[in-house]
């Protein structure tokens, strides 16, 4: 290839990328004069359109439901499931982000450290819906203060389903704690080296979490403003130490992830016992495992000590959006959407949520038994659940970053190099590692 | 090659000179609509974006004061180059597809040059068949192939695995060591018939003259095989190799596939993974160096590579 013409061609490239930088120069965020004034709340004279991202399966036919009764205050759903955080990160950065979306409870920090959110408690419906959620999913919501940035949806208050059948046949109790369930872990592997009493899955950092957050294992505090980072705990590393005694002794099975089909085949072929999972997981095993129908029961979660505590895992809220210019009709949607027992049952029937609302525990579908799980009233149990749950644990604000490292740690222990407990170090280094990238102020400790 | 394009460029200068003999000639018009098709979203889709990304990655986060204060951008110089080139995740990556590359990119080319040269002799019979049957994997998406192949892999469903135990084996293809070597497997099914199809189309471009030329000199089926024609399809096996070096660079749907069902393949496993992670961590301008840092690499590395070989190429 001739010099002159690669020449040319590197000069043309060159010239194309700073125009381009120069352009691009301009996207640059200039420095916030201040905090944005608060929003007033005042009704929109006419028809109101609304858009609300999330992604609940059969939500567009919820939304219906409120668009023939509400025809001055039309909504609009779209299905982010694909990427959630992608596009409501990217619909943030064009200043383009719908007047409500949907907000898992751990990612409201992150969002609101982008500025995602906007305070609706102007309204006095906004203020007054506090009442009508469970404790922990209204102190999340409103970062355990006066604003209010989202109403709570669903929740996973975390429960133990357990094999019936398999821990009759093995002459064995419903484990109240976890030294108990340790005790039946090793009663099981030894009756029958294919048969564990759970699995461990190192990838799955939400599921640790709850566990974390069961034993009141605060990750995160706020005060002389900064963040304290405290995922390196004396309660964090009882859980961390629990699970990596039962890895070691080859009690729990580190080689499945949660709800795929290889974990679906070991439950399916009679080699797990037992599952610590959330509300929403009763049609999971409904749906995938229906050969084992009646065969299931859920209890309580067992508990470090002998007081209840339990942990949630998952859930989401529906939060307003930064340039909602119709807060009013935002707030009647929302409160509507996630507190009136006709929405919750659909969404219940349609997207499987466990309503975050306190009237939820009173929907018929969720105070009757449930014919997989031998027509017991399997949701007592999980209202039950909700009740235990501290409701001063605290989301960081780069909580994604650090789940990926807890996780990436995880694995390597269940690897059988290093232990759980490095894997909260690694947690904790990446909490204050990430936080100074996004120039949050964070220490170490309490 | 230096001649021709010598000859090309007195052409234009030529016709440059030539100028407007009628008063016609192109018009700038005619120029910009037959450029614009091609130019515009080069530049909208690749050049902006690139631009972009570059920008992106000499800024850096800062913030008004307080637990959720407003945060911004500002020009940072290096500051996230430093923090890719002292990221032991990077680098750990970074190790992970140069020892992928140094094994999996031979040994698939080799590979798919023996099938290639098996299907130029015309001593195998249903050469059609073979050739199709050969380059089909590659008509299934990369996604697709890891999924049917982390089903092999996994002891809980794999027949493969099944059949493995009853012969008194213990496989682990999921396992921390061997993880790396599945994927590499899953590329090597994929990629193969590909590459093999390029080699096989430079073989059918040699004249015949020059196998009848070699036999007259005394040449077997081997000879041929080693002494002309893998000589003479030189810069397709450099042109596969190059397209190799770039694809395990940006080494990102197997592994990621196989991590759905392995705690053995970390977030951070390929750059590109890496890259990904961070940014989905909010932090676009550390993945914007990160993507930066893995281009420059791959530029480097393909052109040395080229470059290396260009003599004996004959480019």
């Amino acid at each position: 290839m001739s010099n002159t013409v690669t020449r040319i061609r590197l000069a043309g490239a060159v010239v194309a990328t700073t125009a381009g930088i120069a352009v691009l120069a301009a996207c640059s965020s200039p420095a916030p004069s201040g905090d944005a004034s608060a929003a007033s709340c005042e009704p929109a004279k006419g028809k109101v359109t609304l858009q609300y991202w999330n992604t609940v399966p059969g939500m567009d036919q919820v939304v219906a439901l409120w668009n023939t009764k509400n025809p001055n205050i039309q909504v609009q759903t779209k299905n982010i499931s694909n990427d959630q955080y992608g596009t409501i990160g990217n619909a943030l950065k064009a200043g383009k982000a719908p007047e409500l979306a949907q907000v898992g409870y751990d990612e409201l920090p992150a969002l609101r450290t982008q500025d995602a959110f906007v305070d609706a408690s102007a309204c006095s419906a906004a203020t007054a819906a506090k009442s009508k959620f469970v404790p922990w999913t209204w102190s999340q919501s409103s970062f355990g203060g006066t604003g209010v940035f989202a109403f709570p949806q669903d929740t996973g208050p975390m429960a133990l389903y357990v094999r019936s059948d398999l821990f009759k046949k093995h002459g064995l109790e419903i484990p109240k704690t976890w030294d108990e369930y340790a005790a039946d872990a090793r009663k099981l592997h030894d009756a029958d080296p294919k048969l564990s009493i759970t699995f461990f899955d190192p990838n799955n950092a939400e599921w640790f979490n709850g566990l974390l957050w069961q034993n009141n294992a605060e990750m995160y505090g706020y005060s002389g403003d900064k963040w304290h980072v405290t995922v390196e705990s004396d309660q964090s590393k009882q859980v961390a130490d629990y699970w990596q005694k039962l890895i070691d002794a080859k009690l729990v099975r580190t080689d499945l992830a949660h709800g795929s089909t290889p974990m679906y085949a070991a439950y399916q072929q009679n080699q797990i016992a037992s599952y610590v999972g959330a509300a929403w997981g009763y049609s999971m095993f409904r749906d995938n495992l229906p050969d084992q129908a009646g065969k299931w029961t859920i209890v309580p979660m067992p508990t470090w000590g002998s007081s209840a505590a339990s942990g949630d895992w998952g859930g989401s809220t529906v939060a307003f959006m930064k340039g909602n210019t119709h807060l009013y009709e935002s707030v009647m949607f929302n409160s509507w959407l996630n507190t009136d027992p006709e929405a919750l049952a659909l969404e219940n029937k349609l997207g499987g949520l466990y309503p975050a609302a306190t009237a939820g525990s009173e929907l018929p579908a969720l105070s009757q038994g449930v014919p997989y799980y031998n027509n017991e009233k399997i949701f007592d149990v999980f209202a039950d659940s909700s009740k235990n749950i501290d409701t001063s644990f605290t989301w960081g604000p780069t909580q994604k970053t650090v789940n990926l490292a807890l996780q990436d740690a995880m694995a390597k222990a269940a690897g059988g190099s290093g232990v759980l407990t490095d894997a909260l170090s690694a947690a904790q280094a990446t909490a204050l590692k990430s936080m100074k990238d996004q120039a949050i102020p964070a220490v170490a400790g309490n | 090659m230096t001649d021709i394009a010598t000859r090309a460029t007195r052409v234009v200068t030529a016709a440059g000179s030539r100028r407007r003999p009628n008063g016609g000639g192109p018009r700038a018009g005619t120029i910009v609509a037959f450029l614009a098709p091609f130019f515009l979203p080069f530049v909208l889709f690749y050049l902006v974006p690139i631009g972009y990304a570059v920008w992106q990655s000499f800024l850096v986060v800062r913030r008004t004061r307080g637990q959720y204060g407003t945060s911004y951008t500002t020009f940072g110089g290096f500051e996230q180059y430093g923090q890719v080139f002292q990221n032991t995740e990077f680098w750990a990556s970074i190790g992970r597809i140069a020892l992928f590359g140094i094994v999996q990119v031979p040994v698939m080319l080799f590979v798919a040059l023996i099938m290639a040269l098996l299907l130029d002799t015309p001593l195998l019979k249903l050469k059609a068949f073979f050739r199709v049957a050969a380059f089909m994997p590659y008509a299934v998406p990369g996604v697709i192939a890891a999924i049917m192949w982390s089903f092999l892999y996994s002891p809980q469903l794999s027949p493969l695995v099944d059949l493995l135990e009853g012969l008194g084996l213990q496989p682990d293809f999921l396992g921390p060591g061997a993880v790396l070597w599945s994927a590499a497997n899953v590329s090597t099914w994929l990629w193969t018939g590909y590459n093999m199809l390029i080699m096989f189309s430079a073989l059918q471009a040699i004249p015949q003259e020059l196998y009848e030329a070699a036999k007259l000199d005394g040449a077997g089926n081997w000879a041929i095989a080693w002494r002309i024609k893998v000589p003479i399809i030189g810069p397709s096996i450099i042109l596969t190799t190059v397209f190799s070096i770039i694809g395990t660079l940006q080494l990102y749907a197997e592994p990621a596939v196989l991590r759905q069902i392995s705690s053995n393949i970390s977030s951070t496993f390929t750059p590109n993974m890496l890259a990904y992670a961070v940014a989905s961590g909010n932090n676009y301008q550390l993945a914007a160096a990160i993507s930066v840092v893995i281009a420059v690499i791959t530029f480097v590395l393909s052109f040395g590579f080229m470059r290396l070989t260009a003599k004996r190429a004959g480019l």
